[in-house]
């Protein structure tokens, strides 16, 4: 039985790290490198043993190493759950963690702390690996600060940036403000349940009503941690701030892996969810508005690794639209094709970066498709399977959770299909901006323009070959053919006789289908017009030319009619958004609490005078004032 | 008994070397009384024994707290004479002080007469008072040694008082016979001995430097050589609070809805004010200073529903957090040591310049905060445990709220340590080295294992 | 053995002690010379040492006195370390004035 043996899983990338940490300064790149990628390497193939022993039998299985913690009653074991929520989850991390791993070996190999980073990558994975495999929340809880302390290490890599550092801070700092929500829902779920096991919780949550006031708390404590983790409004502004951390770490933590557990903590407790129809009316609108102001932003973000950024929260936002639904198989199925194709454009932006000496603005870029044949390509491949492009991954999963939307709540799903063109734009901005027209670089950088090493280029192609067939994960109702990830993970909902059976309409299906695939086409129009050509244009006079000349030339001004009534508003919208909502509001308040408290602390301090007689009074009143409880006490007899 | 008279004798030894010149020999004698009485702690383990007519009782209770003070104290004896031995005359007197002040704490860990309470307080608080001063020449050494002594003289009135009408009407200072009375009023006590039992416990919320009694606090700390503040927040802080389980567990519960609400009012103002104000402070001494404010104030979270759990996460906490100070004052010493202030500025580029301390350093404020896999994380994690079994719910989440806030200035230093540059070199004397290490991989293995320690009581 | 002291009932004990022991704290409250301070802290002790005394005598239990022989000799030591503190104290800053004393603070 393999299964007994999965504590493996998160024990090879953990003596990763105590080797590459012991070793690190020491050793040379070759061996640190090769201690990293193996640790994942040999993980990950541990995962396809649990895998495919789990696809035989079909049975979830508890695995208990030991008594963790004992306290009275409280007894809680170290002990991993191995069912099909955790093996995606599983799948996902250690492929797409070992592909990162294999690229960041030529990412960073100009880099001196080469074994502090594999270290604090296998680090990440441990506590990742946890996190999803632990068995109760305590030990979610445990691989949830783990996550949250590494990608502080990794944002903070390049320490000798102070910009970096303060990156670092804020998303350590937002972090605990979700992961207190967390931990307050942790100890709610104890009171009530008197448990913190998945098992004996959820089985015993069917004895409470739907809208039950202790579950509506639970499951709002639980979403403020998955807020904060997953980057949603308003805990979002750490995530853009965290690109300042290497680039395979931002697809690894900041794409691919750690954003989500929010996701992954939220289907995991569905049952808890389920019922708190409220709770589940605040995901989705927070989901959706998520969704929509990330992408607004995007549209004029010119750091590449930025816009990447808001695309995320942007995705993300479309995740959790699906689990206020309760559609948690489609985000699950989001999450999966996401991690393939973020993190490929995320690794096709470092490998452009890496091209460029460590140019992030796109402004300088441009004509990137000659001397990068093969990033351009892959990077092609995920913008369109991110665009939504029939018969690519995101067409599917996206379509999914549009329709799931729409059967639930039109408007919440009109404002996704908005922000769905939005999405098409900015990516597709970033593609030709990055890819088309002239170079606008310095001559230096143009000069030192290469395509990646194999090392790098590889995983891109593996990610784009996963982005272009991920969609047969979920193919769609309409085929006929059965939904794998859905059919796969339909034992995680045992428990849950809340979630509504639904089948969509054939109509819808296709209408959604055709709505998107439109969009596409006319966003593309317009971007490509706008970004890939606009520097080719001469400028030709063509004042002198007939009125029917100019009306067709100018394609009738809809280019200008676009341009004015729709193009200007948006960017200005998008900007204004960037300035006021992100940096001014958002910020703003998490700053303000801090000098809120700063100042609590310059007063408090003043009663510090130094003076004995001053610190000798307050302790006779605090006597005094301890005595008056006697005195109470006695008089009300 | 052993215990007690194995510390006495190696201290007396030792002040003996230190008036014949042979100051060599100081040190041998002080550690190998401090191991000899690890070994005689641990052989009464589940033997308890009663010593002089009941006045004290050496239960497991007193040896799990005590092996804990007394691993705290040696290695922190072992830090001072390879550190400090350059700078000071006086070391064998120093060192046979803290053995002494040793004593008066595993007194306060096994008392069951209130003599003993108050011989114990009295042991381990001259102690302080004298080490708090011993940099004659040093004008804040000075202050922050009256301000003590002035202070804590002061608080022993009030505790004596309480002991005194607690006396008045039971007619009996052994705390069995105390309990047994109280038992038989079923909580309702003449005004005479309620006075009497808040007194106590005002007395007592002082010598654990709970708000509003902790104004000593920051400027004893901050005055006092560091690696003395180190002994008075690590050991010091279990002592007291070790004392305050023993007596209101054996004593006053029946007596519990009169005094929790005094209880639970200092712990929500020790964190508050700890906190905040530690938030403020450029000084990292200071800035530890006012977190053990804090950290007392979580302590007394587990005293406030007093239950079976009490003493058990009382004990890893106190465990937990003697562990992280004894690290980051030692390390705050060498890095004052070199740089000449306590300034979070001090700590700049120390990353780059000796990462061991860093990485030390860095788990140790790691464990301040209370992150999970530190033995922090798992201190708080029973604690509120405890106090959630009582029924403190919002007292716990206002805790745990304020455990938050915390990780704001604890990774200030540590920002600094890695964000900055520095050209100085730092070095560090092999054994303190190793000791320290030492520390670093005990706060991990806790936080990674705590149920080998916290089944224990 | 009836003496005069047994006459006097045990509520003139405790109402003197607890005005000594006020005018202790009020001394504390309100000097500044530490050593006046220090002897204000004396004055307490002695309080408790006489209300010790007369519950001793009123329940004919020895205990309570046998707890004022230790408070009298560790207020002994106490003066000891007190006054070395005070001494050292008023050598390097030539003065006691607890006043004085705030390099400490904030």
């Amino acid at each position: 039985m393999f299964t007994q043996l999965v504590w493996l899983v998160p024990l090879f990338p953990l003596l990763g790290f105590v080797i590459n940490a012991l070793g690190f300064g020491k050793w040379s790149k070759t061996s640190a490198s090769i201690i990293g990628i193996g640790s994942v390497l040999l993980s990950f193939v541990s995962v396809i043993f649990l895998f495919m022993e789990y696809s035989g039998s079909g049975q979830a299985q508890t695995i208990k190493l030991f008594d963790w913690i004992v306290a009275g009653d409280l007894r809680i074991g170290f002990s991993f759950l191995v069912d099909a929520l955790t093996l995606n989850m599983l799948l996902i991390i250690t492929g797409i963690g070992l592909l990162i791993h294999i690229y960041s070996s030529g990412y960073m190999h100009h880099d001196e702390g080469f074994g502090k980073f594999f270290a604090y990558l296998n680090l990440f994975m441990f506590s990742m690996l946890i996190l999803v495999l632990g068995s109760n929340f305590v030990m979610m809880f445990i691989g949830w600060e783990g996550v949250g302390l590494c990608s502080y290490l990794l944002i903070g890599y390049w320490f000798k940036n102070r910009e970096y550092t303060a990156a670092a801070n804020k998303a350590f700092i937002m972090n605990r403000i979700g992961d207190l929500g967390f931990l307050l829902g942790i100890f709610l779920i104890y009171l009530h349940f008197g448990s913190v096991e998945y098992q004996d919780v959820f089985s015993s949550a069917s004895f409470f009503s739907a809208g039950d006031a202790a579950i509506v708390a639970i499951t709002l404590l639980l979403f403020v941690g998955a807020m904060g983790k997953s980057a949603q409004i308003p805990l979002y502004t750490w995530l853009p701030d965290a690109m300042a951390g290497p680039t395979p770490v931002s697809a690894l933590i900041h794409a691919a892996t750690m954003v989500t557990a929010g996701i992954y903590m939220i289907v995991r407790s569905n049952v808890l969810f389920s019922l708190a129809p409220v709770t589940l009316e605040i995901i989705l609108i927070i989901g959706v508005a998520t969704a929509m102001i990330s992408a607004i932003i995007a549209l004029t973000q010119n750091d590449i690794k930025k816009v990447l950024a808001y695309s995320t929260v942007s995705q993300l936002g479309y995740m959790f639209a699906a689990l206020g639904v309760q559609a948690y198989s489609t985000a699950m199925f989001h999450v999966t094709t996401h991690a393939f194709f973020k993190a490929l454009l995320f690794l096709g932006a470092g490998s452009v970066i890496h091209a460029m000496s460590g140019e992030q603005n796109m402004r300088f870029m441009g004509g990137l498709k000659k001397k990068l044949p093969l990033t351009y390509f892959t990077m092609l491949i995920g913008t369109l399977a991110i665009t939504g492009f029939p018969l690519l991954s995101g067409f599917f999963s996206k379509d999914e959770i549009l329709l799931s939307v729409m059967s639930h709540n039109r408007i919440m799903f009109i404002l996704l299909v908005i922000t769905s063109v939005l999405s098409a734009t900015y990516m597709l901005r970033l593609l030709f901006m990055t890819f088309f027209g002239q170079f606008r670089g310095t001559h230096e950088q143009e000069h030192h323009l290469h395509e990646s090493p194999p090392v790098m280029t590889y995983p891109l192609i593996i990610l784009a070959f996963l982005s272009v067939t991920g969609g047969i994960l979920g193919l769609p109702h309409i085929t006929g053919v059965h939904h794998v990830l859905s059919d796969f993970l339909q034992p995680i909902f045992i428990n849950n006789t809340r979630i509504l059976p639904h089948t969509p309409e054939l109509i819808a299906e296709v209408a959604v289908w055709i709505l998107s695939i439109a969009t596409l086409a006319v966003v593309g129009h317009f971007t490509y017009r706008a970004y890939a050509l606009a520097e080719t244009d001469k400028h030709p006079d063509i004042s002198k030319k007939s009125v029917w000349y100019r009306l067709s030339y100018n394609k009738f001004y809809v280019d200008e009619i676009y341009e004015k009534g729709i193009v200007r508003p948006v960017l200005a919208i998008s900007s204004v958004l960037h300035r006021w909502f992100d940096q001014f509001f958002i910020d703003g308040i998490v700053n303000g609490a801090g000098q809120v408290a700063l100042l609590l602390a310059s007063i408090l301090r003043t009663v510090q005078t130094g003076n004995i007689g001053l610190y000798v009074i307050i302790m006779v009143a605090g006597i005094a004032l301890t005595l008056f409880i006697v005195v109470f006490k006695f008089l009300s007899i | 008994m052993n215990v007690l008279l194995t510390l006495s004798i190696a201290a007396t030894l030792a002040l003996f070397f230190g008036v014949l010149r042979l100051k060599n020999l100081a040190t041998p004698v002080i550690v190998i009384g401090l191991l000899a009485s690890l070994v005689f702690n641990a052989m009464e383990w589940n033997n308890t024994t009663s010593i002089f007519n009941d006045m004290m009782l050496y239960n497991n209770f007193t040896v799990a707290f005590a092996s804990v003070g007394l691993f705290i104290t040696l290695i922190l004896v072992l830090f001072y004479s390879e550190l400090s031995a350059k700078h000071e005359f006086h070391l064998p007197e120093i060192l046979a002080i803290m053995l002494f002040g040793t004593v008066g704490g595993i007194v306060l860990l096994s008392f069951r007469n209130m003599v003993m309470l108050f011989l114990g307080i009295e042991i381990l608080s001259l102690s302080y008072y004298v080490l708090a001063g011993i940099r004659k020449q040093n004008v804040y050494s000075n202050e922050a040694s009256l301000k003590y002594f002035l202070m804590g003289a002061f608080s022993s009135g009030f505790l004596l008082m309480g002991i005194a009408l607690i006396y008045g009407v039971t007619a009996s200072l052994n705390l069995n016979e105390i309990a047994g009375y109280v038992n038989n009023a079923k909580g309702i006590v003449p005004p005479y001995f309620l006075v009497g039992v808040l007194l106590i416990l005002s007395a007592l919320l002082f010598k654990v430097a709970a708000a509003p009694f902790h104004f000593w606090t920051p400027d004893v700390y901050d005055g006092a050589p560091t690696l003395i503040t180190a002994l008075m927040s690590s050991v010091g802080k279990l002592y007291s609070f070790g004392a305050f389980v023993l007596l209101f567990n054996s004593c006053f519960i029946p007596l519990i809805a009169d005094w929790e609400v005094i209880l639970w009012i200092a712990a929500l103002l020790s964190m508050s004010v700890g906190n905040i104000t530690a938030l403020y402070q450029k000084s990292v001494k200071r800035m530890l200073a006012y977190s053990s404010i804090a950290h007392a104030g979580y302590m007394l979270l587990a005293l406030v529903g007093i239950n079976n759990l009490t003493s058990g996460s009382v004990l890893f906490y106190a465990l937990a957090y003697a562990l992280a100070s004894v690290v980051s004052f030692v390390v705050l010493y060498i890095v004052r040591d070199k740089k000449g202030s306590y300034d979070i500025a001090s700590f700049n580029g120390l990353a780059q310049k000796n990462r061991m301390l860093a990485v030390v350093f860095t788990i140790s404020m790691l464990s301040l905060t209370g992150i999970p896999l530190t033995a922090g994380f798992f201190g708080k994690f029973y604690i509120f445990n405890s106090a959630l079994q009582s029924g403190y719910y919002w007292l716990t989440a206002f805790a745990v709220i304020n455990s938050f806030i915390g990780a704001y200035y604890y990774l200030k230093p540590v920002v600094a340590m890695f964000a900055s540059k520095s050209d100085e070199e730092i070095t560090m004397p092999a054994l303190s080295n190793s000791l320290l290490i030492l520390l670093g991989i005990l706060i991990i293995l806790i936080g990674a294992l705590p149920g080998f320690i916290s089944g224990v009581i | 053995m009836n003496t005069i002291f047994q006459q006097i009932p045990i509520e003139h004990y405790i109402t003197l002690s607890a005005i000594l022991f006020c005018i202790g704290v009020l001394g504390v409250l309100t000097r500044r010379n530490a050593i006046v301070l220090f002897m204000s802290v004396e004055l307490m002790l002695n309080s408790v040492n006489l209300l010790l005394v007369a519950f001793s005598m009123f329940h004919a239990n020895p205990a309570g006195q046998i707890l004022v022989f230790f408070i009298m000799a560790v207020a002994a030591a106490e003066v000891a370390i007190g006054l070395a503190i005070i001494v050292m104290i008023y050598r390097n800053l030539k003065t006691i004035d607890i006043a004085e004393l705030s390099k400490l603070k904030h």
